[in-house]
């Protein structure tokens, strides 16, 4: 389980900080929500290590996250965009998942990428995959890392309503199936309420169940 | 009805003035063009025996093209490795070297030239500093190719540098943020992501760079050593002053001009490089550690002694040794001013082109105008400054006028247009993308064309405004192309100042000579800018 417990954070000494307390079960999606600006990506930040915390706690399942590197995290992280290397194939991009000793074990990465439903793309470009594929190979990518906790910043945005359908319900299964602790950040309600177990909103700089 | 391009005229502010005058000034442009390859033509014509032979081209050519191809080959492999180790490291002062790499470009060759001499040369720092530990001299090949290649590869590769740095710190935080959580290795991070952000730029700038390199003029004066070492500029120049052998300059410069022409056409095929370049990112998202940081360290300091040792020694030099002589000298003042009055009205009349230029072109309704009010100012990217100098040189001789009389105006045209081409690649993208913004409520709104300037493109450009303002003036203040052909006892720049006392063995004046000339374009870079943006804050 991800913990956070009055973890601040600001933007310089006379900067309001940010207060984040919540705690993100595994197995299920948790859904941060709030208006533009309001500081949803500074707390996914926080979480990947792109940011340190003035103060609090951040643990998963009991461990302190705070002292390790991004790299060192148990985590994946899915952006809107910029979550591929356009230049490289679906399989390649995929492959960066797996340690380096093991990047060459074409059937692990073809059956992850199976299992998103792109087998057949694996040679394609990234650059030349629709915005649902791009998503989907980029979850083939945390299949293969298999780190227990998934942060999604705003994932769904750029489809289109059916796309948007079939990938969220993908994050779904995957979440369960893998029992991952995921943490989706969205401005957008339904899928918020399509897929997320509990919810919270940032509101004023400070985070609250909503 | 649906526009048949993004280009509408009726999304555009209806601007007939600035179409005249853009159009105008294109023309006016064009003719000159044609004006000046009519009287280096007409003197190729003539009948008089010339000393340049098949074979004195063919050495030339293989010359030239070797030592460009060697400086645009290490500019841009020092280059990249530079950009690297920026982009990577934090450090006070970073910010500063930044910027002394961007002044590169604007960095008189002839101040290069001598700050190699002063460091690497036989009483150099370097040797300097082995005599005084008992160590004997060392002879560095600053002579010749090899020390014109060297003299290159310091102003260019800090250019690439600054470019190329450009170009990674807009890789998007996504993008270096889903590197680092997937623990990318620092080579894996140069292939992944570093190397697709820069590797389209290559190209371009390696086109560039081929062509200061091919009509480099001062740097091969200086350190050529000989006419084995010569280049075309350096021959069209020896062959009108040394030997007065006209027509052979003629040949020499139409020569010239066909392979810039060609060089600048397969250029134009490749991506474009800005001119222009924001601030970086303050923050390190992504640092490394161990070997590969050690290796930035190290790159980094060989390339900023490389660069900053030959720029320090002429400041220190030129202000220990040979300042309080000059000052006393009347000719040292005279020089002063003629560059000052030179270089800002060559400038101002720089500005004046660009942003005429620039807003009939963002006029424009159709491409073909676009393309055709500004083709011209490009024209004189194909024709270096001496072979520009010497085709006013000929239209001058041909119209009767003494060329010591024409020579303030034709300097202040001639250095103008020569920065034109980087002035129109600053101002033109942006006033062009704000008339296509911004266009259809410019002209909801009714404004005029003044307004249009003072509140929209103004505050926007200022910044802008001020760097080609300041580029312009340092292309002046460090040009001895043009001034070279055209220059008198009476009439005299600092750098052919410098050239004289350099002839005349009176090395502590040159060494001074170059020091102002340093401070002077440093000065303009870093202040020129600010002053316009402080303007238009000022105005805000």
């Amino acid at each position: 389980m991800l913990v956070l417990e009055d973890l601040r954070f600001g933007y310089g000494r006379d900067a309001l900080p940010y207060r984040f307390s919540m705690t993100a079960p595994r197995g299920a999606v948790t859904a941060i929500s709030g208006a533009s600006g309001s500081g949803k990506s500074t707390l996914l930040d926080l979480i990947a290590g792109f940011l340190t915390p003035e103060a609090g706690r951040l643990t998963m399942d009991g461990v302190d996250l705070v002292p390790l590197p991004p790299e060192a995290r148990p985590l994946s992280i899915l952006f809107q965009s910029d979550a591929l290397f356009d230049h490289l194939s679906a399989e390649q991009n995929v492959a960066l998942g797996l340690p380096r000793a093991r990047q060459g074990e074409r059937e692990t990465i073809r059956a992850a990428l199976g299992e998103v439903g792109l087998g057949h793309l694996d040679a394609r470009k990234a650059a030349a995959l629709s915005g649902g594929e791009r998503q989907r190979v980029a979850l083939a990518r945390t299949l293969l890392r298999d780190r227990p906790l998934l942060l999604l910043d705003e994932p769904f945005s750029a489809l289109d309503d059916e796309t948007r359908g079939s990938v969220r319900a993908l994050v779904q299964r995957l979440t369960i199936e893998r029992n991952w602790a995921t943490l989706l950040v969205s401005h957008n309600r339904d899928d918020v309420e399509a897929i997320a177990k509990r919810r919270y909103r940032l509101s004023e700089r400070v985070l609250a169940e909503d | 009805m649906i526009p048949a391009s993004p280009i509408s005229p009726r999304h555009l502010p209806h601007r007939p003035l600035r179409r005249a005058t853009g159009a105008g000034i294109g023309i006016a442009i064009a003719l000159l063009v044609a004006l000046l390859l009519v009287a280096i033509l007409m003197a190729a014509r003539d009948g008089t025996p010339t000393r340049i032979s098949p074979g004195t081209i063919l050495s030339l050519l293989r010359m030239t093209l070797v030592q460009a191809s060697l400086t645009t080959i290490l500019s841009l492999i020092i280059g990249i490795a530079l950009a690297w180790a920026l982009d990577r490291l934090r450090f006070p002062g970073r910010s500063l070297l930044v910027g002394l790499f961007a002044s590169a470009i604007v960095t008189p060759g002839m101040v290069v030239a001598f700050g190699v001499l002063a460091v690497w040369g036989r009483a150099g720092w370097i040797n300097g500093g082995l005599m005084a530990l008992g160590l004997p001299r060392i002879e560095f090949p600053v002579f010749g190719l090899a020390g014109i290649v060297f003299a290159h590869v310091i102003l260019d590769a800090a250019f690439c540098a600054r470019i190329l740095l450009g170009r990674l710190e807009a890789i998007p935080e996504g993008r270096l943020k889903t590197g680092r959580s997937l623990g990318l290795s620092p080579l894996q991070r140069f292939r992944l992501i570093d190397w697709p952000a820069i590797r389209g730029t290559l190209p371009g700038l390696g086109a560039i760079v081929f062509l200061l390199a091919f009509t480099s003029f001062p740097i091969v004066l200086m350190l050529g050593g000989g006419p084995a070492n010569q280049t075309f500029e350096v021959a069209i120049y020896s062959a009108v002053r040394l030997d007065f052998d006209l027509r052979g300059a003629v040949i020499l410069a139409l020569i010239q001009i066909a392979l810039c022409g060609t060089i600048i056409i397969g250029a134009s095929a490749l991506a474009p490089i800005p001119a222009a370049i924001s601030g970086g990112r303050d923050a390190q998202l992504w640092p490394e550690a161990g070997m590969a940081r050690l290796l930035q360290w190290l790159v980094l300091a060989l390339g900023a002694l490389g660069f900053g040792l030959p720029l320090l020694s002429v400041l220190v030099d030129g202000l220990t040794q040979g300042l309080p002589a000059l000052l006393a000298r009347p000719q040292f003042w005279q020089a002063m001013l003629t560059s000052m009055a030179i270089g800002l009205v060559s400038a101002a009349l720089t500005l004046a082109l660009a942003l005429g230029l620039g807003m009939g072109r963002a006029a424009m309704g159709s491409r073909i105008g676009r393309l055709a009010v500004t083709a011209p100012a490009y024209a004189y990217l194909a024709v270096p400054a001496v072979v520009l100098s010497l085709g006013f040189f000929l239209l001058v001789r041909q119209a009767g006028i003494a060329p010591g009389l024409a020579a303030p105006v034709v300097v202040v045209i001639a250095n103008a247009l020569l920065a034109l081409p980087f002035a129109i690649a600053t101002l033109g993208p942006p006033l062009t993308a704000i008339a296509e913004r911004q266009g259809r409520l410019i002209r909801s709104l009714g404004l005029s064309g003044t307004l249009q300037w003072l509140r929209v493109e103004w505050p926007l450009l200022g910044r802008d405004t001020g760097l080609v303002f300041a580029l312009a003036f340092c292309f002046s203040l460090g040009d001895l192309g043009v001034v070279a052909l055209f220059g008198t006892q009476d009439f005299q720049t600092l750098p052919l100042l410098m050239l004289r006392a350099l002839g005349a063995y009176r090395t502590n004046d040159a060494a001074a000579i170059a020091a102002v000339m340093l401070m002077g374009t440093i000065i303009a870079f870093v202040v020129l800018p600010r002053l316009a943006e402080r303007l238009v804050h000022a105005r805000a």
